[in-house]
Formats: structure tokens, sequence, C-alpha cells
């Protein structure tokens, strides 16, 4: 379980750029994960809370973008999601791949005013 | 109702640690402290290899210990009887150490006079391989018992490692374990890093460790 360490560290991301930006309330915060990093969105959201409790986020709502996680084939060249080929290239089968995108753990933006 | 607006943000979450990481290992540089990041399971035999290592190179280099756990103390218990400079960090559950957590653990300890120092990560194999502690390098040990499909399972830690000990190989007679298929599967993920299998109970391959660490000092005191 590090999922809360790193959500407090978001909130004082988000602070800080609230603070730089002259944002008074924050509606909703995004966040965007890969569905191969070791985060859990289901783990964010249950400590959520608990991160921004006494904060300026204490009422802001979560929302979490998940990104596929998708590689491309070494030999011959397809793109196709690792989780749900279980690694295994779909067109030739190949377990030879490079990771094109899901290790991702991003703030996307804030809904504010 | 008020009109929101959506302001971008883009940033990565590591992006924050990632940079205390550099400034913690600039400052080390500059300090003169080489931080050496170790990492492995729980039971590969870390505490054993830093005693070893201890042994080994204690003569030539002011080292001091960073010992990471959930709880307990009994491993800086066994370190200390080097006489070693230890210090005991406790995670309070977390899974890894990163750099802020590196930073305390550094300063409880005190670094001055020193010229070596090891962060005994948690045993973990996942979650420590994505925080950046700000060391100068980062090792892992695999124990024989725990199996040559273990690059397969947890490709990110054996791609972030500088040297890999492969550990327990006194007791390579009663497993199945495949020295060249590690290898292998090492190489397809890390190309440079270095494996040196040893026996921490034996003292096998020590000396070829302690001879990778010193090149390493040299070469980053160089850098």
């Amino acid at each position: 379980m590090h999922e809360l360490g790193v959500v407090i560290d978001v909130v004082h991301t988000v602070e800080e750029f609230a603070r730089k930006n002259g944002v008074t309330r924050i509606d909703t915060l995004v966040l965007q994960i890969g569905e191969l990093s070791s985060m859990i969105p289901k783990y964010i959201e249950d400590c959520f809370p608990a991160a921004v409790d006494g904060t300026v986020m204490a009422d802001t709502k979560l929302r979490i973008e998940v990104l596929p996680g998708n590689g491309l084939c070494g030999k011959c060249a397809k793109a196709f999601n690792i989780l749900a080929n279980e690694g295994a290239c779909p067109a030739c089968g190949g377990r030879d791949w490079e990771i094109l995108s899901g290790k991702e753990f991003m703030i996307k933006e804030i809904l504010a005013c | 109702m008020d009109a929101f607006k959506v302001l971008e943000i883009k940033k990565s979450v590591y992006e924050g640690n990632d940079g205390r990481a550099r400034e913690l290992r600039s400052e080390l540089k500059r300090d003169g402290v080489f931080l050496l990041n170790l990492m492995s399971s729980p039971g590969s035999g870390k505490t054993t290899t830093v005693v070893r290592t201890i042994e080994a190179l204690g003569a030539e280099m002011r080292i001091g210990i960073l010992e990471a756990d959930l709880d307990s103390d009994v491993d800086a218990r066994t370190v200390s009887r080097t006489g070693a400079r230890v210090i005991q960090l406790h995670s309070g559950g977390m899974c890894h150490l990163d750099a802020e957590m590196t930073r305390q653990g550094l300063s409880g300890l005190g670094t001055e006079g020193l010229d070596f120092v090891i962060l005994e990560n948690i045993g973990n194999l996942i979650c420590t391989a994505e925080f950046d502690t700000g060391a100068s390098r980062n090792a892992m040990i695999l124990s024989v018992p725990e199996g040559d499909d273990k690059p397969l399972k947890y490709p990110a830690m054996f791609a972030m490692v500088d040297v890999l000990l492969v550990n327990k190989i006194d007791a390579m007679g009663f497993f199945d374990f495949d020295m060249e298929a590690l290898r292998e599967r090492v190489a397809r993920l890390n190309p440079d890093a270095r494996v040196i299998p040893v026996s921490a109970k034996t003292g096998e391959g020590m000396a070829e460790w302690a001879d990778w660490i010193r090149t390493e000092v040299k070469e980053w005191r160089a850098s």
C-alpha cells in the first residue's frame, strides 16, 4: 500500500499550482493512471479523503482516467493491449514488445474557479 | 453556481520525488558520500550481505548503514555488531523509501566523515523500483530459492539496477536454478547490468562484489 504517501504528494503539488494560479476553489481533480502502473485506482480513491482532509481540497472531487497498457510487437510491429492479450501479440504470438503507454501516473487537470 | 474552468496541469506525480532525488544526489556528490540503494525481496540475505560488505571494505572506507523496515530493529542490531554506524528507519507500513525519507534517514545517521552509505531498502521488488531515492547506484539481490524466473515477473526492478547479486549460490544444488537462463533474462531487460553470483554465507563471490563497489566509487568520484 503505497498510495497514501503518493496521494499526499499529489495534493501538495495541486495546492502549489492553485496558489500560483490564483485558484481559490477546486471542484474536481483529474488524475490519469496507466493500466501498467503500480497505482491501483481503487486504493487512490480510498485514501483520497484522508489526504485532502484539512486542506483547501477537502471538498474537491476526484476523477480518475485509466490509460490503456499498450505495447508494440518487436517482431511484427503490431500495437496491442498487453493486459487483454496476456502479454502475447495477437497477430504473431510474440512476447518481445515495447511499452507504448500505460506506465503513467499524471495529474491531468483541475476544474476550478 | 460558479463557472468552473479547466486548468491543465499535466505533471507526472513522480516529478516531485524525482526532483528531490536529483537534489539529494548532487548534495551527496558534493559531500563525497557514495550512496548505494540495496533492494530485494524479504529473506534474500540483504542484512548478511551488508555485514559481509562491511567486513570486506571496512578497512578502506568509512561505512554507514540505513536499515529500512516496516517495523523492528533486528537488522540494525545485527549490523551494529560490525562497528559500522547504523540507523534503523521505520517506514510505518509504507512499502518503499522515497528521496525525502532517505534524506531524513541520512540526517539521522549523520553522514559527516562517511565515504560510503548503504541504504537497505524495504524488502519488496515492486514499489522500491519506482521511487528514486537519490542513490548514486542501485543494487539488487536475488537469492537462488526465489527462482530464475523473477526478471519475467518483476521487470521494472531488473531494468533499473546497475548490479545484481545472485545470493545463496551455496544452496544451488537444492533448487532448479538456471544461472544462464537468469543472465539471459536480465540481459534482455538491462544489457548494462552486472550479474555477480555470491554466497553471503560462505563468502564466495564477495571479493568480486567488493571490487565492483571499489570501481564504481572511483568512477563516481571522477565523474
